[in-house]
């Protein structure tokens, strides 16, 4: 099953590669990207795929939520809230 | 010449700003702006003999203070170099700051002399990394680098700067500031779930990680664990998170865990988890981990819960708010209490090894009791690690540092080199094997150099011994390139080095050699000879659970050692 996500980068140096990088280790196929312009920022969308049932779309949005820089702005509405009570706190863990 | 400073300048003065001491390093050709600023700057500089030693030495000097550790390395090979300690710091989550020089920007891209692209490679094992394009960008990056590296759930960045950029004078010289950022407080809600869970609970059991020192909240669970009396196991990282001889501690958890914790484990009904992350290690085969518990799962890091097993209740943000906001009613759990009390008694560990040899875990309890609260263990990776994990007591988590995630062979040396400088005043002593000792044996020269009072002990069984003990266990004693019986004389070694070495191979010497060791003045070896043939007990076997934990009993009687 794919996820689409969408994520804005900082123009920092290998903003691109990290999350990229990032979804790839962490076991997803990335099925389709599409890069665009928001200014001082940028807008990336990625479908993801898992490699396998134990990957977790919400776990890779919390993963791609915790690097600095990027910020992932919509994905599954499910993602953040997969313990039965969890404060969700947009931080820089 | 231009009176503006330079990027190397302010490199130096920013990390003097933010309260840097002590950084290491080992210079080259694209770094030598930032030496040559170095220079005479106040800085305590310690050269190692090779950058591994220098993220290492840094990466201890941070888990022993609590402080950020710094280190330094030229572009190329230097910069790789660094990595194992990068990765290490990342799998532990340590505050790490390593700067790297980069080759010139007009050669970057062209496969310049020294030129490696230490960002890229480093993306997967850092919090953050930048590259320098603008010598006056230095003191707010810097800036940010240090707040990112302890913020949170803490972990190493990288700062690579062009050697143009570093020699480029600038008209910028004030240092930048980062804004601090605050843990987010635990949800009240949340917490009362918790406390609901609790008091309907059992068997509870708190499962305590390396996060909860790293949030500045041991004082505050040794105080929950006293007021609820809910028993704890810890991963290899939390050990130390309460004193070692608390009666309610039950041990390490996991694939050398002792038989109390595991035990206790499997038949809990709830397991608090705080500040640790279900790693292989310590859960063994996940979906038979705990089987019958509800879990709580706080953590910094919210993207630690549910990431392997699913949390009942998820609770992000400072771990010492949560902890002391945690207020339960316990109740009716004396009956399991005294079950995991029992199980630590009967399933206490042996000293009495057969044989007139040295047995290496009686000699590492008696290390740890003679050099008492002062002492702090700088392991290395390998048998002895699970040894000093599983018999040395601890005061504290700080004086436990060991590689857990990365599981580094070659931190040991080094890790002593950076906590010796950081606690100058405590019993240091570098725990290693002679497998793991031979990778940063180059480090002996850097102890001699700055006269650095740190303590050996080499556990010598001129082999690798867990991976000889796992082709024993699994692989049908087929022996694969794990002898190391041709090892050079590791006393002459270490005497041609400029340490003190003395070597024991007999048990009736042991107690003299650890006197010896602790009241010597200077760096000091001890080469303990050590049978080839021991293996580290209990052991859970990879991929299997928890429940099927593999020991080894001796007949003797309980006599202690």
């Amino acid at each position: 099953m794919s996820h689409l996500i969408h994520i804005e980068l900082d123009r920092l140096e290998g903003s691109l590669l990290r999350v990229l990088g990032l979804i790839e280790r962490r076991g997803f196929h990335i099925d389709q990207m599409e890069l665009y312009d928001l200014g001082e920022k940028r807008g990336l969308s990625v479908t993801v795929r898992p490699r396998d049932p134990s990957r977790s779309p919400d776990q890779l949005g919390l993963q791609i939520d915790r690097l600095y820089g990027i910020t992932r702005l919509s994905a599954d509405p499910r993602v953040g809230a997969g313990a039965d009570t969890q404060a969700k706190q947009g931080i820089r863990a | 010449m231009s009176n503006e400073p330079t990027g190397a300048q302010l490199v130096i003065s920013t990390l003097k700003a933010l309260g840097v001491e002590t950084l290491f390093g080992y210079p080259g050709g694209a770094i030598m702006p930032i030496y040559d600023a170095l220079a005479g700057s106040g800085l305590q500089h310690i050269l190692v003999r090779h950058e591994q030693g220098a993220s290492f030495a840094a990466d201890a000097y941070a888990r022993a203070t609590g402080k950020v550790g710094v280190c330094m390395a030229t572009s190329g090979p230097g910069a790789t170099n660094l990595i194992t300690g990068i990765a290490n710091a990342y799998m532990d989550s340590v505050p790490l700051v390593c700067i790297t020089g980069q080759v010139g920007t007009h050669l970057m891209g062209t496969d310049g002399f020294q030129e490696v692209d230490i960002l890229g490679i480093c993306l997967p094992i850092v919090k953050h990394s930048w590259l320098v394009r603008n010598p006056a960008d230095i003191p707010r990056i810097l800036a940010e680098a240090f707040a990112i590296a302890s913020e949170g759930r803490p972990g190493p960045v990288l700062v690579d700067i062009p050697k143009d950029v570093a020699a480029a004078h600038t008209g910028t010289s004030s240092t930048a500031t980062f804004p601090a950022w605050t843990a987010p407080e635990p949800d009240a809600n949340a917490i009362r779930e918790a406390e609901k869970l609790i008091a309907s609970a059992k068997k509870p059991l708190f499962y305590a990680g390396g996060g909860v020192e790293m949030g500045g909240a041991s004082p505050a669970f040794l105080e929950l664990v006293k007021r609820t009396g809910i028993p704890v196991v810890t991963t290899l990282k939390g050990i130390g998170v309460v004193p070692t001889t608390e009666e309610l501690y039950l041990g390490m958890l996991g694939m050398h865990g002792t038989r109390a914790a595991n035990t206790a484990v499997q038949e809990s009904d709830l397991l608090i988890a705080l500040g640790a992350r279900f790693d292989d290690r310590a859960t063994g085969k996940l979906n038979a981990f705990a089987p019958n518990a509800k879990i709580i799962h706080a953590d910094i890091d919210p993207a630690e819960i549910n990431k392997l097993r699913k949390a009942n209740v998820g609770i992000v943000g400072n771990l010492k708010t949560t902890i002391e906001s945690l207020n339960p009613k316990v109740e009716g759990i004396q009956k399991w209490v005294e079950k995991c009390k029992a199980d630590k008694w009967e399933h206490r560990f042996r000293y009495n090894a057969p044989g007139a040899g040295v047995y290496a875990p009686a000699l590492l309890k008696l290390l740890s009791e003679k050099a008492g609260d002062k002492f702090i263990a700088a392991c290395d990776v390998g048998q002895h690690q699970m040894w000093v994990a599983q018999h040395c007591e601890f005061a504290n988590c700080r004086a436990h540092l060991t590689s857990g995630g990365s599981g580094a062979m070659g931190y040991g040396l080094p890790a002593g080199v950076g906590a010796k400088l950081a606690k100058p005043d405590h019993h240091v002593v570098t725990i290693s094997g002679d497998g793991s000792f031979m990778m940063n044996i180059q480090e002996m020269a850097t102890l001699n150099r700055y006269n650095i009072p740190l303590k050996i002990v080499l556990l010598d069984n001129s082999s690798l011994g867990l991976v000889r003990q796992w082709q024993e266990l699994f692989y049908q004693e087929n022996y694969s390139e794990i002898d190391l019986s041709d090892n050079p004389d590791f006393v002459v070694v270490a005497k041609a080095f400029g340490l003190d070495a003395f070597r024991i191979t007999h048990r009736h010497e042991v107690e003299g050699a650890v006197d010896r060791l602790l009241a010597a003045e200077g760096p000091t070896l001890l080469h303990v000879l050590i049978d080839p043939r021991e293996n580290v007990w209990p052991l859970v076997p990879p991929g299997a659970s928890n429940a099927e934990m593999m020991e080894e009993r001796w007949d003797e009687p309980l006599d202690s050692y």
